[in-house]
């Protein structure tokens, strides 16, 4: 469990700090980015495990654009990638099968955490994905 | 008044009334034979002696002819070429026949003395009704010169006289030549002055026709204005959008002014240019020229210069910045009249005829009018187009802020359950309390905004709802889980009631679901005892019903009228409630409305409340497009 590498993206520096409390004191180690430029630097000088990225950025569909980007890139193509967004009308319980007719077909990411984030539910999902990994 | 156009209508008249008599005049004549039959038995018998043998026998002939005739009519119905020639030369073979047998019958009968002379009076009477002036007079001429031959031919015996006898007395009265002489022009007087008169009377009544007729073209005309201009009035009153109101009105003026081509071109901000609002059969080239310069277009800009009216001839093409295109397409004749809004022209209402001179002073009047409405549209849909605009500004602003609002929202209740959680070290029992204050007060502050957003996003001019089909059975199963437990938390009776086969309605399944659930939680919220149910059933065959009802604390008459606007918080809610956001009814009352149903509240104090939603049903059928002239439209 241990020594696994989370990059965390997002404009909002309160929730970057909040969750990296919360990541890290889950013993991960966490690195932050503030916008899709300084998270594709990030991605370069180290692949992480995982990433969590902000919907919302700069643009209203900055983390959406990376999502795809690096869906088709073959190297990113797996690594896990969990959304953040304060602006869905609802988040179900079913997760983002519902918010498809957003995006169309496609959905880069399988799971979606409205902001702001439950830490419980949020870190169990992480230590699932990281585990079953 | 045009003679060429007036003489076609009596023609007309004339030709109608020689086909419907040609016709009847067949009719009669099958009495003829019988009659002429019948009198001369009955004569004979009487005991007067004649040629009975011949008179008889022209009575036969006339049968023959008759019956000639009756064929020849269903011949000539059957065909269509040159008809009105033809029954016109059927009516005087007709006529001609007739005068050959008439004059064998006097003939037989006495010859210029006879009695018969006098049916030739019927016969100029027919003729003249039926025939045209001239050939009445001609036929009344030839009767009497023929009569004057037969007399003077019996006279020196080289045709054989037929003496009619009484008990062997002649009843010839006309012995000597004088006698004949006075005879014959007391005839030929009667005959002309029988047709004088019938002509006269003919001519008089067929005046009237005319007259009668011409003001019938008048009056539907007028009514058919009168028609288009209500249409014209009624467009204007129910549609708010320029091209809504202006297609139909530009359909009605085209049909009834009876031009080629229609415009609305409405003048520039700079009142230099005029553009192009609407057409009706214009060619596109023209239309999408986009823009006429006013200094280069002096008709139009004698109109905005404030001339009530200008005509004009298209072969003055210096009159015209594109007066090449008009005549490309074959017009001849223009009218132009101005659009006013308040003493200001703001266009020109143009009207294009493929005739030249085609404008009378009567189509100038009916285009002043006809401008008056569509400058009347026009400052509707500018008003309209004003309102929704600062309706989509206070929109935007809406979702700017809530948006706004969130973003510092989310960050501190992030630190915030950082700190609840413990991650920043253990909190004392009193200040974690303290913390969940603090942390209620920031969640209803974020269902304000969600709820804000909700609003602001469905109202937003890009918002189109998504229709899909709507299985309610379905939805209202959910709401019934989503509202069980906190229900009988509450201790209240919850109930939700839908047939299995209610009919789907088509609509946005988050929308409507949102829509119930605010209802349902508002009944649970304002009903401190008893029961809330949900009751779905089909309505009036088109609508589903669905309502929500409680045994809440209800609502008063006078929170009624305010209830579904935003932010509106009834005066007992807040007794119930201090944080209510005052939005949930005015997202119900929006998605209601984005779904063309309709609701009603019936409440009383104390007693509860029910809230009734009516949503049409979902039509399978796919409606085909209506097709009007090709009005366009440019902004």
């Amino acid at each position: 469990m241990a020594n696994k590498d989370i990059l965390l993206v997002d404009d909002d520096p309160d929730i970057r700090e909040s969750l990296r409390i919360i990541l890290e004191n889950e013993g991960y180690t966490v690195r932050m980015a503030a916008n899709g430029k300084q998270a594709e630097q990030a991605l370069l000088s180290k692949k992480p495990d995982l990433m969590i990225l902000d919907v919302m950025m700069s643009t209203d569909t900055e983390g959406f654009d990376l999502a795809f980007k690096l869906r088709s890139q073959p190297e990113y193509e797996n690594m896990p990638i969990v959304l953040l967004t304060s602006f869905l009308d609802k988040v179900r319980e079913e997760g983002p099968d519902q918010f498809q007719h957003i995006l169309g077909e496609q959905w880069p990411a399988k799971w979606l955490f409205e902001k702001p984030v439950d830490s419980k539910r949020l870190i169990k999902k992480i230590t699932g994905i990281l585990e079953g990994a | 008044m045009n003679s060429d156009a007036d003489k076609t209508p009596r023609k007309r008249i004339v030709f109608k009334e020689l086909q419907k008599r040609t016709v009847w005049f067949i009719r009669l004549r099958w009495w003829v034979s019988p009659v002429i039959a019948a009198g001369a038995v009955s004569a004979y018998i009487a005991g007067f002696e004649f040629n009975l043998l011949m008179v008889l026998l022209v009575a036969g002939f006339i049968l023959l002819y008759n019956f000639v005739f009756r064929l020849a009519l269903s011949a000539l119905s059957g065909r269509g070429v040159d008809r009105e020639r033809s029954v016109q030369r059927f009516t005087i073979c007709q006529v001609g026949f007739d005068y050959a047998a008439v004059f064998l019958l006097i003939h037989y009968s006495g010859g210029a003395s006879s009695p018969l002379v006098f049916f030739f009076i019927f016969h100029i009477i027919f003729a003249s009704i039926l025939l045209p002036v001239v050939l009445a007079y001609v036929f009344a001429g030839l009767s009497s010169l023929g009569l004057s031959i037969m007399a003077v031919l019996e006279y020196d015996g080289i045709l054989a006289r037929h003496p009619v006898l009484f008990l062997g007395d002649s009843i010839e009265s006309a012995g000597s030549p004088s006698h004949m002489f006075v005879r014959l022009f007391f005839f030929t007087a009667s005959v002309f002055i029988a047709a004088f008169s019938t002509t006269e009377i003919m001519r008089m009544l067929r005046m009237r026709i005319l007259a009668l007729d011409r003001s019938n073209t008048a009056v539907s005309i007028l009514n058919e204005k009168l028609n288009a201009l209500y249409h014209m009035i009624q467009a204007v009153g129910s549609k708010q959008k320029l091209n809504q109101v202006l297609g139909p009105v530009c359909n009605n003026l085209v049909r009834v002014v009876d031009t080629r081509a229609l415009s609305v071109k409405l003048l520039s901000e700079s009142r230099e240019l005029l553009k192009y609002a609407a057409a009706c059969n214009l060619p596109d080239s023209l239309v999408l020229k986009n823009s006429i310069v006013l200094k280069k277009s002096p008709l139009n800009r004698r109109i905005i210069e404030g001339e009530p009216f200008v005509t004009g001839d298209i072969s003055q093409q210096e009159m015209f910045q594109f007066g090449e295109d008009l005549e490309a397409a074959g017009f001849k004749s223009v009218l132009f009249v101005p659009l006013k809004v308040e003493g200001r022209v703001i266009g020109i209402l143009g009207g294009y005829s493929r005739q030249a001179n085609r404008f009378t002073s009567e189509d100038v009047g009916f285009f002043q009018q006809a401008a008056d409405l569509v400058a009347m549209a026009i400052e509707n849909a500018r008003a309209y187009e004003n309102i929704e605009k600062l309706m989509q500004e206070r929109t935007r602003f809406m979702l700017q802020v809530a948006h706004n609002l969130k973003a510092p929202l989310d960050g501190a209740v992030s630190i915030l359950n950082l700190i609840q959680e413990g991650y920043l070290g253990d909190l004392k029992k009193e200040q974690s309390e303290y913390l969940t204050r603090v942390s209620n007060r920031a969640g209803s502050m974020r269902s304000m905004i969600t709820e804000l957003l909700t609003l602001a996003r469905s109202r937003s001019d890009g918002h189109k709802i998504e229709k899909k089909s709507i299985d309610l059975k379905k939805l209202l199963d959910r709401i019934e889980r989503t509202f069980r437990v906190e229900a009988g938390q509450k201790g209240l009776t919850f109930m939700v009631d839908c047939p299995y086969d209610i009919p789907a309605v088509s609509g946005d399944w988050d929308m409507l679901e949102q829509m119930m659930e605010n209802l349902v939680s508002n009944a649970i919220k304002y009903t401190p005892k008893g029961s809330v149910w949900v009751d779905a059933s089909i309505w009036n065959e088109d609508r589903v019903r669905i309502m929500v009802a409680d045994t809440g604390i209800g609502i008063t008459q006078q929170d009624m009228p305010g209830l579904f606007s935003d932010f509106f918080r009834a005066g007992n809610a807040k007794t119930i409630d201090e944080i209510g956001t005052g939005l949930g009814l005015a997202i119900v009352r929006e998605t209601v409305e984005k779904h063309m149903g309709s609701i009603k509240v019936d409440s009383e104090p104390d007693r509860g409340s029910v809230f009734t939603v009516y949503l049409p049903i979902e039509v399978k059928m796919e409606r085909e497009d209506e097709n009007s002239c090709n009005a366009k439209n440019q902004n």
